[in-house]
């Protein structure tokens, strides 16, 4: 990525040299948002605005630094599900997999799991609690079990599934995008452990919870009572958007054959679904129709995406994201191996206590900086790896480890289901290690 | 033209020790879909809706804002609705009362109710303004009778 014009730019802003302004400004942002004081876009936005006012980036540098293919992938993926919820689709695979285990508790909260990973795989994972989680409270309201473990095992699923694929979690946008990494290659490079790591979460779950679960047959009949036919709101919307969720997967299969970007991949699905879904409407509508869609997406995660973009640039034309880069390689002696699993074992228990969107935002051009040392970027592809299952995985080591966390813990408080810091990480934070233990297995028999 | 010309000073009401059962009979009695409930003082402690106790018949992932958009696909009978009614009819009404979102005075101005009664508002209570006491109800349809009848009424 170019930055432009970086002709000018003061070698001293207030009497201090921009490296210390760029960092001051960073640590202090990062510090408010980790406070949750202030909403995270408004906090970035002002963060990399105060970097152009002082004077570390100018507008030009500011403006291309922003990644517009994450920006343009996570709006059209959250367009195309906007839209295709609509439908009813996630409500019926829902429904039609608890039926597919006779209603049965823990078959339940094994297929649920399943469903969460699909989803997530190929959804954002906040989208994704937001649509099976009130469907696994139905059900379990109808069971007369306790939703507890049903929601845990869907956090810890969600997080799993988004590792697995480019577009399945925030940090593996922007590791793709960042490093030209395809939809493909994330597949291939990560699945193999993603579904090891699935079946090692479940088996302590049951060990746990799933083999006390019980329901009634009663309960169990209002279960298979459900007609998941009678889900399915929208059978055109349904057919239109499967077709056009279908191509954009495949086109990001294409990826490199086609030579097209994924954020264009998303965003052309996206206006494509559209087109059909209000294809013939009168203008009204078709207003009504995309502004519901436009106004659905995550406008916040979008603009502190943009805010942090800046911030990391900022930060990295000052200097400390060489420096960064230097302390980690002293700590390693230089050692690839090293490198590698302390980017994973770092990144899983930072990832567990802070936001990784900000985390991998700022490891991205650390690693970056790493090529020369390691042999060029085509040999950084062990640490991009790494980078991604820390950060992702991480997040299931706490309660505030993931956007989806908090999400479910907050629709389950309105169910009347209260999720608790300390409670949530006694069990979560040893499964999660025992995510990073496989993965660091995994890669270092594999990469290292 | 002041209030007092518009509502209705006798009107029926719950206290806060009756049933739900109470307030299920006496909402078809009397053909409302609210009632207010009073405490011994005649203090208004809100109100007990229908629609309240309708939520209590759907299951809670319907009610937490994102939910499930329908529930075209739950079997549910209306026998099975109404065993779910029953389990409630004994519980007292003040565990179903909800906080009233408009209390209006004897002096609140009659274009005041008219915009309350236009924003959506249903039956609304009158309360004094010292201690809170329930002196009477409008509806909209009180409104349309005191407009119907003219001036002096």
């Amino acid at each position: 990525m170019t930055h432009g014009d970086a002709a000018h730019v003061s070698a001293v802003i207030f009497g201090l040299s921009p490296l210390w302004v760029a960092t001051t400004l960073f640590v202090g942002t990062y510090l408010v948002i980790m406070s949750d004081k202030l909403n995270r876009a408004i906090v970035a936005l002002l963060g990399a605005g105060l970097l152009i006012l002082v004077g570390v980036l100018n507008q030009h540098e500011a403006m291309a630094a922003v990644d517009f293919n994450t920006l343009g992938l996570l709006l059209g993926m959250m367009l195309i599900v906007n839209i295709t919820r609509r439908s009813g689709l996630f409500q019926y695979v829902a429904i039609w997999s608890a039926k597919k285990v006779d209603a049965r508790p823990w078959g339940i909260l094994l297929m649920m799991s399943i469903v969460t990973a699909v989803f997530s795989a190929f959804l954002d994972n906040v989208t994704t609690v937001l649509l099976t989680v009130p469907v696994t409270l139905l059900i379990t309201d109808e069971l007369k079990v306790k939703p507890y473990p049903y929601l845990f095992a869907q956090i810890f699923a969600s997080n799993i599934g988004g590792t697995a694929t480019l577009i399945g979690d925030p940090p593996n946008i922007m590791i793709g995008s960042a490093t030209g990494l395809t939809f493909n290659d994330f597949a291939v490079a990560l699945t193999p452990v993603i579904v090891p790591i699935f079946v090692a979460t479940m088996i302590p779950l049951y060990l746990y919870w799933g083999r006390h679960l019980r329901a009634t047959d009663e309960n169990r009949r209002h279960v298979m009572g459900f007609n998941e036919r009678a889900a399915i709101t929208d059978p055109r919307l349904l057919k239109q958007s499967l077709t056009v969720i279908a191509l954009v997967i495949v086109g990001f299969m294409l990826q490199r054959q086609i030579k097209i970007e994924p954020a264009t991949i998303a965003i052309f699905g996206a206006a494509v679904l559209l087109l059909l879904d209000n294809f013939g409407k009168d203008a009204e509508t078709q207003s009504k129709n995309v502004h519901g869609a436009l106004s659905e997406a995550e406008w916040i995660t979008l603009m502190f995406f943009l805010g942090l973009f800046i911030l990391v640039y900022g930060i990295q034309k000052a200097g400390l994201i060489d420096l960064m880069a230097d302390a980690l390689l002293k700590a390693t002696g230089g050692d690839f191996k090293l490198t590698a699993l302390a980017i994973l074992w770092g990144s899983a228990i930072l990832s567990a206590f802070i936001d990784n969107i900000p985390f991998v935002a700022t490891m991205i051009p650390l690693i970056k900086a790493m090529g020369p040392t390691f042999g060029g970027d085509n040999a950084l592809l062990p640490l991009w790896w790494a980078l991604s299952l820390g950060a992702c995985l991480g997040g299931n080591g706490t309660l505030i480890g993931a956007s989806a966390n908090l999400v479910v813990a907050g629709l389950a408080e309105r169910a009347g289901t209260t999720f608790r810091f300390v409670e949530f990480l006694k069990v979560a934070f040893p499964l999660m290690l025992i995510s990073i233990v496989l993965s660091h297995a995994y890669i270092y028999f594999r990469y290292l | 033209m002041k209030t007092p010309a518009i509502y209705q000073t006798v009107f029926p009401k719950l206290k806060d020790t009756d049933t739900v059962g109470d307030a299920m009979r006496r909402m078809l009695d009397d053909r409302v879909s609210d009632l207010p409930v009073v405490d011994a003082s005649g203090k208004l402690i809100g109100m007990f809706k229908l629609d309240r106790l309708y939520a209590t018949l759907l299951p809670k992932a319907a009610l937490i804002g994102y939910g499930i958009p329908d529930l075209a696909f739950v079997s549910d009978t209306l026998g099975q609705l109404r065993g779910k009614m029953r389990a409630i009819e004994h519980r007292p009404v003040h565990e179903f009362v909800v906080r009233p979102v408009h209390v209006i005075h004897a002096d609140t101005a009659p274009l005041e109710i008219v915009l309350l009664l236009h924003q959506g508002a249903n039956n609304i209570p009158v309360v004094d303004r010292d201690g809170g006491l329930l002196v009477g109800m409008v509806s909209a349809r009180d409104l349309l009778t005191a407009l119907q009848a003219g001036e002096g009424k």
